[in-house]
């Protein structure tokens, strides 16, 4: 501890050097950050993925499933309950700005008490036919609050008193869960069904089901889909742990933002080792004097790993920190009706910084080290002389 | 003046060599840098130029009023024959107008490799989808026959999709569909199914299009065209060129592509920028007497300061084309895809030269003040450091 000041007074010695050394490990780790914080995101997604529930979609683009296909998987022995959704896509005043709203039945909250709305906010919907819950994102998005009037334009979608204009009033909002990055906007599944024309009622696009035991549930799904396979409306079933597994699409996001964080770190170790090997070297003399007074090897090559990791550290902190930050910026930034997951700055993030950090100053540190320890004080010395 | 710029500088190049490991790092920050965006950059720009390839001057398509995508589109067959009789649509031998009203849909299928679920996009053909798109030819087998369960797949497909070979199947909702012809169209319809329209309209149970493509006259039959269905009350549709329309589709995913891929680039940019800062710094502090002699010659400060800012220019634009080498030695022209779309990876040479542009940004903010001190630093003083 008694070297602090000793590795300080380096540090000082040029501080514009150091202020920018710094100032590059945080813009780093603020990369890493992001990066490192949306792989936790999405670990986290997959983890609280429930084994228990399955998605039960049809499996071609056909005009809506009967709802009889859910009366029929309600009774497969396994299933414990089910609830049945619509959704209705279309835009909010200009085609632009693309929205959808979510249909549900009075079941699904109890199914899904973790997507966002409380068991109040389930309940205004049970109450309130009219009534929408919109998380956060959304309501920002359109700038909504609670009260105001949501008015989806779907083309697709005719009502039976022959518009296609779906009018709500928004009864609450609620905050965002990671597993919608781009939010969500829900109303009651009977408000959908009675406002289509007669022909299109009875009609769903999705059965979400609760299973009695979990290590069943694959099985149950692969049942229901058998079950439906020669049937006009042929369904298409995943359990929840499946939809959410990282290997499931087209690109390994995850992998990559690892390749984009550890690019950003080589970037840096460039830059750090070359301050390191700079500062050593014009202080060749400096440490040639500590050697006589008898500072070991050991310490030095101690002295020269703090100077390095100090600014690293204190980088990888401050860049992690404000990752966190501007991880709150990004759905701003996006056009809407896209969204990614927020970088979440778990704990692991800030070990995986801090450990990278320090792996960084040992290898910056590692060739000017090994020159120290190879120096000849008394060459060092008469070159400070002359 | 410029002569003073010229013989600095070269004076800078020429002992370019001794500072080799600092200049490094100004290449391989930038190298970094560039090699990260272009990579990514290669996605988007592949993306985009499939879809701009779907062009011919001589074609309009027609979409329900509002549809920001084509799956967002219906047109019910009533307005789809009002169409067809507009004026400007171009005329086969056969007397009837060369336009083809048709759906599209996404086909659940088996990736290659992994055997995980994928879709493949199925579009249809009428009589007419041919004589629209001169550029198709069959490679193997034959055309579907409209009215049996038959399909025709593009030349990229079987690459990524399983099954989609001459002889594959394809599992539509009444049974399995074969694949009786391979063609090529050279744009994004090479990686997936075509079918008979009324055909794949019975079997997927729809009564309305997603699309009117229509064959103009001329070029300049367009505004006509438009005109007639757009003030046609009868009618609730929006006219585009083809490669309006395309390249509005390619655009809409880009930019939620694009703010992601130039975030990440911003900030590895602005860590280069402090390495380029930290580099040229150092580089000035070490060559101080020689600067000072320079100045004591009578060389202008500002001829010193752009001879600074020239040696960071040469740096980060050396690494800038280091990195566009290795983004386009790792991906121009390899074969990829996003979601469905399957198309090209390509490092243009615009994005080449964006690379440039980013690379003279960051020397400039980056050599700005070292290259002010430079020149502001009073000769006496600087002869005197050591």
């Amino acid at each position: 501890m008694k070297y602090v000041p000793l590795v300080w007074a380096a540090l000082r010695r040029k501080p514009i050097r150091a202020a920018v050394t710094f100032l590059s490990v945080t813009v780093a780790f603020t990369l890493f950050g992001l990066m490192i914080g949306l792989n936790a995101t999405m670990n986290r997604m997959e983890e609280r993925a429930h084994a228990d529930r399955i998605w039960t979609l049809s499996r071609f683009d056909l005009p809506g499933m009967p709802v009889t296909v859910a009366r029929r998987i309600a009774q497969l022995p396994g299933v414990k309950r089910l609830s049945i959704m619509s959704y209705v896509n279309g835009y909010v005043g200009d085609p632009k700005n693309r929205a959808g709203i979510i249909f549900l039945d009075d079941v699904y909250g109890t199914i899904f008490p973790d997507q966002g709305p409380s068991a109040a906010q389930w309940e205004m919907l049970r109450r309130d036919r009219t009534a929408l819950v919109m998380s956060r994102k959304q309501a920002d998005s359109f700038h909504k609050k609670v009260g105001d009037t949501f008015t989806l334009v779907a083309p697709q979608t005719a009502r039976a008193d022959g518009t296609n204009l779906w009018t709500f009033h928004i009864a609450d909002i609620y905050e965002d869960v990671p597993q919608f990055p781009g939010g969500m906007i829900a109303g009651a599944y009977d408000a959908y069904d009675k406002a289509v024309p007669l022909a299109d009622q009875g009609k769903m696009n999705e059965v979400d089901i609760l299973a009695t035991d979990p290590a069943q549930a694959p099985a149950l799904a692969e049942r229901i889909d058998r079950l439906f396979a020669n049937s006009p409306t042929p369904t298409q079933s995943q359990t929840e742990k499946m939809i959410y597994s990282s290997d499931n699409g087209d690109l390994d996001v995850k992998a990559l933002t690892r390749k984009i964080a550890v690019i950003g770190l080589v970037m840096i170790l460039f830059l750090i080792a070359n301050v390191i090997a700079q500062s050593v070297r014009e202080r060749q003399a400096e440490f040639a004097t500590l050697k006589t007074m008898g500072f070991s090897d050991r310490l030095m090559v101690l002295l020269v790993v703090l100077e390095a990791a100090l600014p690293c550290l204190a980088g990888a902190l401050c860049g992690v920190a404000l990752a966190a930050g501007l991880a709150q910026q990004i759905p701003l930034l996006l056009p809407r009706g896209y969204g990614i997951p927020t970088p979440t700055m778990a704990p692991s993030v800030f070990l995986w910084a801090l450990g990278s950090a320090g792996l960084l100053a040992l290898i910056s540190a590692a060739l000017p080290i090994l020159r120290l320890t190879r120096m000849d004080i008394a060459t060092a010395l008469s070159r400070h002389a002359a | 003046m410029i002569r003073q710029i010229v013989i600095v500088a070269l004076l800078n190049f020429r002992n370019l060599r001794r500072r080799f490991w600092p200049s490094l790092v100004i290449v391989a920050g930038m190298a970094c840098v560039i090699g990260v965006m272009l990579s990514m950059l290669s996605v988007t720009d592949g993306l985009r130029q499939a879809y701009l390839n779907i062009d011919d001057p001589l074609n309009a398509i027609v979409v329900a009023r509002g549809s920001a995508f084509e799956g967002a589109s219906s047109i019910p067959r009533a307005q789809a024959r009002l169409v067809l009789n507009a004026p400007g649509i171009a005329r086969g031998a056969d007397g009837a107008p060369i336009a083809d009203a048709t759906v599209m849909s996404g086909v659940q299928t088996r990736r290659v490799g992994t055997g995980g679920r994928a879709y493949i996009t199925l579009r249809t053909f009428g009589p007419k989808g041919t004589a629209l798109r001169p550029k198709f030819r069959m490679l193997q087998g034959r055309m579907f026959r409209p009215g049996s369960h038959e399909l025709i797949a593009g030349y990229r497909a079987q690459g990524k999709f399983q099954d989609t070979g001459l002889g594959g199947h394809i599992i539509m909702p009444d049974g399995e569909w074969r694949i009786v012809g391979i063609f090529r169209i050279d744009d994004l319809s090479d990686g997936q199914v075509i079918g008979d329209t009324e055909t794949v309209m019975q079997t997927m149970r729809r009564t309305a299009y997603n699309r009117v493509l229509v064959r103009l006259t001329s070029p300049a039959a367009f505004t006509a065209f438009r005109r007639a269905l757009t003030t046609n009350p009868a009618l609730s549709l929006d006219v585009y060129r083809w490669s309006e329309w395309n390249r509005k589709i390619s655009d809409d995913t880009n930019t939620f592509f694009h703010v992601l891929i130039y975030g990440v680039s911003v900030i590895l940019a602005i860590g280069a920028l402090f390495g380029c800062f930290n580099t040229m710094y150092a580089a000035i502090e070490r060559r101080a007497r020689e600067i000072a002699t320079l100045r004591a010659m009578g060389f202008s400060a500002f001829a010193v300061a752009v001879s600074v800012m020239l040696e960071a220019a040469a740096l980060t634009v050396t690494g800038a084309l280091l990195g566009a080498l290795v983004a386009w030695a790792l991906y121009d022209g390899v074969p990829s895809g996003m979601g469905s779309d399957l198309f090209t990876l390509r490092v243009s040479p615009a994005m080449v030269g964006l690379a440039v542009l980013w690379a003279i940004a960051v020397a400039v903010l980056g050599g700005l003040l070292p290259s002010v001190r430079a020149a502001r630093r009073t000769v006496s003083e600087a002869l005197r450091a050591t």
